[in-house]
């Protein structure tokens, strides 16, 4: 057991593989184009040769109706019948090979674009494993996820399908009008009058579309923070009947987003007619500046005829151009957003040259630490030191700066101004990972993974053995009850831990803090919804097995910190009190009020006296 | 129910055909003129469509031989005039199916939505909440591109395909015939395709799913991943779901990207045919069959196997679709277990005289939670509930609230069977104070005000001042107007239970319920609490769960519940009487530790 310890904590100490330094690698890449090419350049090597089998099938599709036409022309009309057989067999094979590469190229780039997409993706999740609390507490849930879904899969459209229906129209556009030249350059000449009259249509488009775009994907967002909010409030909701408020309140989110869609389909529908147009004055062109030519005998009929051919060519991807600019705004818009999400540096980070850090011994000290939020002081001058092996109990008034306190050690948040130490390093100065991988913590707001219990107790070491899920959930005084369940450590416990009630809750979640054996554990309020009986059980337990550990315990029950071999009574973010139990008795403060309102009727029911002798 | 996790796929409860398209029609009714407009205005845009070629071979054929400027220019101008109706109609259309496709989304969104308020705690309980979540965003969303586009396209497809194929019957039945051979093989391929294609999209909605709801429960649970240090051990999680939703995508895709090459090699393989057999039949002097007939013939068959071209993706589409909607559609179909009794009244104003008689509830069939419980509570009662973890607590006052139906025995509040009334008019009149203290994001006056919309800044001010929250309130930076975010993130627990307290105190409620309402608000907050609320309670029954016993010592009757059973109840003072009582043992444990 003892070996097994240690091993456990070289292991924690050992540097996180979660490679922060990779990220600053990729960091550098600080604007949304050449961040989305480092993901994209990997797969070069397949989208280059694809580009190359886009341009063949191109070729091909230019070459099939050729075919056609000769067989209509001198098979049919001249009879020539004999050459039936050869042109026949070059038309089916040619569209077998044009269907075979098109068939190719399109599972590639999907493939290419389910790659990248799976690299962005794992990047984003990493990067939102390592922001810190401040973060989450600013951004909504619902915005970050939307980054995940709705965003990425603007990116995945993109690699998929826009690339290479960009080519593919530009090549046809190209190959047609080469093909015009060759005809008649004059008349090429007169059609390429149309061309900056597109470039400056899709300008404004794109000008246009954005903001729509933006406020789409705006919509989008909230809609999604709206109905996360809704489900996971379902509870209060039913509880104040509010079904029909949530209702209206969904409705007009629900029709934001649809007049958003509608709002960018509106700017849509003013340019449409125009590219229409445009790619109908190319027919128009050729037809007025070739008849005429004809007619002055400057270009053959039989010219005139065959660049007609080429005119579908020339106006179908006129008019894609309007789509396919409608599908990259959106893909940049949505790639702009991810990025931007990518790009928030967490302010709580490991420094660059951590000190070495191997086993912890448990002493912590704060050195006038002071610490504020929103402007709000939250703790102030806050002094004192925990040795190894000390059970510290913290005790104060709601929201007097208890849970903040610990969050500090564990460096969740920063201190404003003085040092949190632990062996008497700066917290600052340690490798994050090394430092909570030593330090276990059951927080107030007890969170359960819709998991099964033994995975939600295995938490901080996924590998451990049964046995030690066991050893621990019985100290948290947690197997009784999860046996009782259909399933014991197998049943699988709802989001958050619905379903349970508030004190399974905490036991087990102070299992899982117990798993980690760590060298400081930190009990925020674990014990609330514990009933007494309960309670005391698992201070016995703890007790046993504490060893040299320091342990924090907040709680608003006397009978949590009473032995406790400091207790800090702290109020309005300022430590009021601090000594044992009989000290503060003593001392006749605040902690004694609190004492003699929970426990003043003891003499009354039989008990002798109070306090521990 | 087996519970779901983000690596368990869901497993579809309903078997989906294609009746439940039906469904679909459903919200396409209101807006059938609308849509019946759009399928008119593309035919009309066809048709249209078919002039410019006309006029263009008249210029080519006639006018330019003839040299005729002036016939040209005529043309041409007429041409840009039906171009410039094309794009009209064009704009109509995008404007018109998006207005169609974004509408059908919207009810669709707002029927499931609906829905799910009604559904019960079960539901949500049962899986995790992104999981919800993707259905009602992601899936919805899904179906835009098939309701807006897809529906009307399809049609005027078809459309274009029964005429082409009159045209085609016209000019020859027998290579008419010999083409469709062709779509026996298609619908071959079709089948052999479509059981594997539709699977493939379920899977892959499947993953989607469970990629989406493990990014959200990552995101709500990233305080415990970091303390916990489990990053990596997430990322490889993350990894390995957002792998194998890549690799169910690219299966699915690869279905359909088979239907489209079948089409070419079939529209291949018959347009070679009629080549063969035609010229065979011109070689043989055949009287049906003439050059031009032949050349006519082939040009009509290109444009045939277009349209059956787009319709087989669409095809594709839609069944890409059936795997959201059928989805969509399980949700919609998802029993409510506790809805009103046919007829049922409002509830009449509460007194507050609870009586249980003899109930007995399980959640799962087989597992009783509470057994022939039974107990009555005077008007303006205080009662407390306790008893170990899991005995049954908090499930009495789910029942009271009417959350889940009762197996057996009845539940009356003055006399009224709660069964009999609506739920809304019940719950309205309750005021519950949950384990678990929700806060919206937004204002802390309006998550104050939830209990009552009705309510001015002074009610909200005062039901705060009440459950002492008014000075820390006060203390934010914009008092309460300060805006918190989602669950309330910055508050401390026992601050968020306090705001949850005057939420439930400004509903107004004749029956007050607390469960654990004030597990970390500290004792002498909750002393000066009490002091506030025994004005207020004084008429009012409440019911307390607690396990600090100086909040309920002053109860006027306490309830020892255990393994679903009353087993003790009575006031403190009688309860302590009894020696070996459970209550007494209960009791005189918080005392323990001070003699050890």
């Amino acid at each position: 057991m003892a070996q097994e310890t240690t091993k456990k904590r070289k292991r924690f100490a050992a540097p996180a593989p979660l490679s922060r330094e990779n990220l600053l690698k990729n960091h550098m890449q600080d604007k949304p184009w050449p961040w989305f090419y480092s993901f994209l350049k990997k797969y070069l090597p397949i989208i280059i040769p694809s580009l190359f089998m886009v341009a063949v099938a191109s070729a091909l599709a230019v070459i099939n109706p050729m075919i056609s036409g000769r067989i209509i022309d001198e098979v049919i009309y001249q009879e020539q019948y004999g050459l039936l057989k050869n042109l026949l067999f070059l038309l089916v094979g040619l569209t077998l090979l044009r269907g075979l590469i098109r068939f190719s190229f399109t599972m590639l780039f999907e493939y290419c674009s389910q790659n990248t997409l799976y690299a962005m993706r794992e990047a984003v999740f990493r990067r939102l494993m390592l922001e810190d609390f401040n973060f989450f507490n600013n951004n909504r849930t619902g915005d970050l996820l939307s980054r995940q879904t709705g965003d990425m899969d603007a990116v995945r459209h993109f690699i998929a399908f826009v690339i290479y229906q960009l080519l593919e129209n530009a090549l046809l556009f190209i190959f047609s009008l080469t093909m015009i030249i060759f005809y008649n350059w004059k008349l090429a000449l007169a059609l390429l009058v149309v061309l900056p009259f597109t470039a400056y249509t899709t300008f404004r488009q794109s000008k246009e579309v954005k903001p729509a775009f933006r406020r789409n994907r705006d919509a989008f967002s909230s809609l999604n923070t709206f109905a996360q909010e809704n489900i996971s409030g379902n509870r209060v909701i039913k509880a104040f009947a509010k079904e029909d408020f949530e209702e209206s309140k969904f409705d007009k989110e629900n029709a934001k987003f649809r007049d958003s869609q509608l709002a960018s389909a509106k700017v849509w529908c003013k340019f449409i007619p125009r590219f229409e147009i445009l790619s109908n004055i190319m027919t128009v062109v050729v037809l007025i500046v070739g008849g005429f030519s004809v007619i002055g005998g400057n270009m053959s009929p039989g010219d005139l005829v065959a660049v007609t051919g080429y005119l579908w060519m020339l106006n179908n991807p006129l008019r894609m151009v309007g789509w396919l600019v409608n599908d990259l705004l959106r893909f940049i818009t949505s790639l702009e957003k991810i990025h931007a999400t990518y790009t928030a540096e967490p302010d709580i980070k490991t420094p660059e040259a951590p000190v070495e850090m191997k086993q912890f011994k448990g002493k912590v000290e704060f050195k006038h630490v002071y610490y504020n939020s929103h402007d709000e002081d939250i703790l102030t001058d806050i002094t004192f030191t925990a040795l190894p092996g000390q059970t510290i109990g913290i005790i104060g008034a709601t929201g007097s700066g208890k849970s903040s306190l610990v969050n500090l050690i564990c460096r969740f948040y920063d201190a404003n101004h003085g040092g949190v130490f632990v062996d008497d390093v700066d917290v600052k100065n340690m490798n994050i990972n090394v430092l909570r991988s030593n330090i276990g913590m059951a927080m107030q707001d007890v969170f359960l993974f819709s998991d099964t219990i033994e995975g939600n107790i295995s938490y901080g070491d996924p590998n451990c053995s049964f046995e030690d899920v066991e050893r621990v959930a019985k100290i948290a005084n947690a197997d009784g009850f999860i046996r009782e369940m259909p399933d014991g450590y197998d049943t699988i416990i709802g989001e958050r831990g619905v379903g349970l009630s508030g004190g399974q809750k905490q036991r087990i979640s102070l299992a899982r803090a117990l798993l980690k054996n760590p060298s400081i554990l930190i009990l925020d309020d674990t014990t609330s919804a514990i009933d007494m009986e309960t309670e005391a059980q698992i201070q016995n337990e703890l007790e046993a097995v504490s060893g040299d550990r320091t342990i924090f315990i907040i709680a608003h029950r006397i009978s949590s910190i009473i032995n406790a071999d400091q207790i800090l009574v702290i109020d309005g973010g300022k430590i009021i009190e601090q000594g044992t139990h009989e000290e503060l008795l003593k001392m006749d403060g605040r902690y004694a009020k609190v004492f003699y309102n929970q426990y003043g009727e003891f003499e009354k029911i039989g008990g002798s006296q109070y306090g521990k002798k | 129910m087996a519970r779901n996790k983000y690596d368990i796929d869901e497993t579809l409860q309903s078997k989906f055909d294609f009746k439940q398209l039906k469904r679909l029609g459903v919200y396409l009714k209101p807006r059938r003129s609308k849509f019946v407009f759009v399928i008119v205005l593309m035919l009309i845009s066809s048709a249209l469509g078919l002039l410019s070629p006309m006029f263009i071979r008249t210029i080519l054929d006639t006018y330019i031989p003839e040299g005729n400027k002036g016939g040209i220019v005529f043309l041409t101008c007429l041409m840009i005039g039906i171009t410039l109706v094309c794009a009209f109609i064009l704009v109509l259309k995008v404007k018109l199916t998006n207005e169609i496709g974004q509408g059908i989304i919207y009810d669709l969104r707002k029927d499931l939505f609906t829905h799910l308020q009604e559904l019960p705690f079960s539901y949500y309980d049962n899986r995790p909440h992104g999981k919800i979540q993707v259905r009602l965003v992601n899936y919805v969303n899904s179906l835009s591109d098939l309701l807006s586009n897809g529906i009307v396209n399809t049609i005027t497809d078809l459309f274009s395909l029964i005429i082409i194929f009159i045209y085609m019957l016209l000019i020859s039945v027998r290579l008419t015939l010999i083409c469709m051979c062709g779509l026996p093989v298609l619908l071959m391929a079709v089948w052999f395709i479509k059981t594997r294609q539709r699977k493939a999209w379920q899977i892959s909605s499947n993953k989607q799913s469970n990629l989406t709801a493990y990014i959200a429960e990552s995101i709500n649970g990233i305080r415990v991943t970091q303390s916990f240090v489990r990053e990596d051990k997430n990322m490889e999680i993350f990894n390995s779901l957002s792998s194998s939703y890549r690799r169910a995508w690219l299966r699915a895709v690869l279905y359909n990207n088979m239907l489209w090459p079948c089409v070419d090699i079939i529209s291949i393989g018959t347009t070679s045919a009629i080549y063969v057999i035609g010229v065979s039949m011109l070689t043989g002097n055949s009287d049906l069959m003439s050059a031009g007939i032949l050349v006519a013939f082939i040009q009509y068959i290109g444009r045939f196997w277009q349209p059956v071209n787009t319709l087989a993706s669409f095809y594709t589409s839609l069944l890409n679709a059936i795997a959201y909607l059928e989805r969509i559609f399980e949700t919609i179909d998802e029993p409510v277990l506790v809805h009103d009794a046919p007829g049922a009244g409002e509830m009449p104003p509460i007194e507050g005289a609870v009586e249980f008689n003899d109930v007995s509830f399980s959640y799962e069939e087989g597992i009783r939670v509470l057994n022939h419980v039974s107990f009555k509570t005077k008007v303006g009662d205080t009662f407390a509930i306790v008893g170990p973890t899991g005995a049954g607590k908090t499930t009495i006052i789910n029942l009271l609230s009417r959350f889940y139906n009762i197996d057996s025995g009845a539940i009356t509040i003055d006399g009224v069977n709660i069964q009999d009334v609506t739920i809304k008019s019940l719950r309205k009149q309750m005021g519950v104070m949950l384990q678990d203290s929700f806060i919206f994001s937004g204002t802390i006056m309006d998550n104050i005000r939830y209990g009552n919309m009705e309510a001015t800044d002074e009610d909200v001010i005062r039901a705060a001042k009440t459950v002492c929250a008014h000075d820390f309130i006060m203390q934010m930076e914009n008092g309460y107007q300060t805006e918190v975010n989602e669950r309330g993130s910055r508050l401390s627990a026992g601050q968020r239970q306090l705001i949850s307290f005057a939420r439930a105190l400004l509903a107004d409620p004749k029956i007050l319920i607390l469960d654990e309402a004030t597990s970390s608000i500290d004792t002498e907050t909750e002393i000066a609490l009490q002091r506030g609320l025994a004005e207020l309670l004084k008429n009012r029954t409440s019911f307390v769960i607690a396990h600090r016993l100086s909040t309920i010592r002053n109860a006027d009757k306490i309830l020892y519940v255990d393994h679903g059973e009353i087993c003790e109840e009575g006031t403190h003072d009688e309860l302590l009487k009894m020696e070996n009582g459970l209550y007494h043992k209960l009791y005189m444990s918080q005392y323990d530790f001070l003699n050890r």
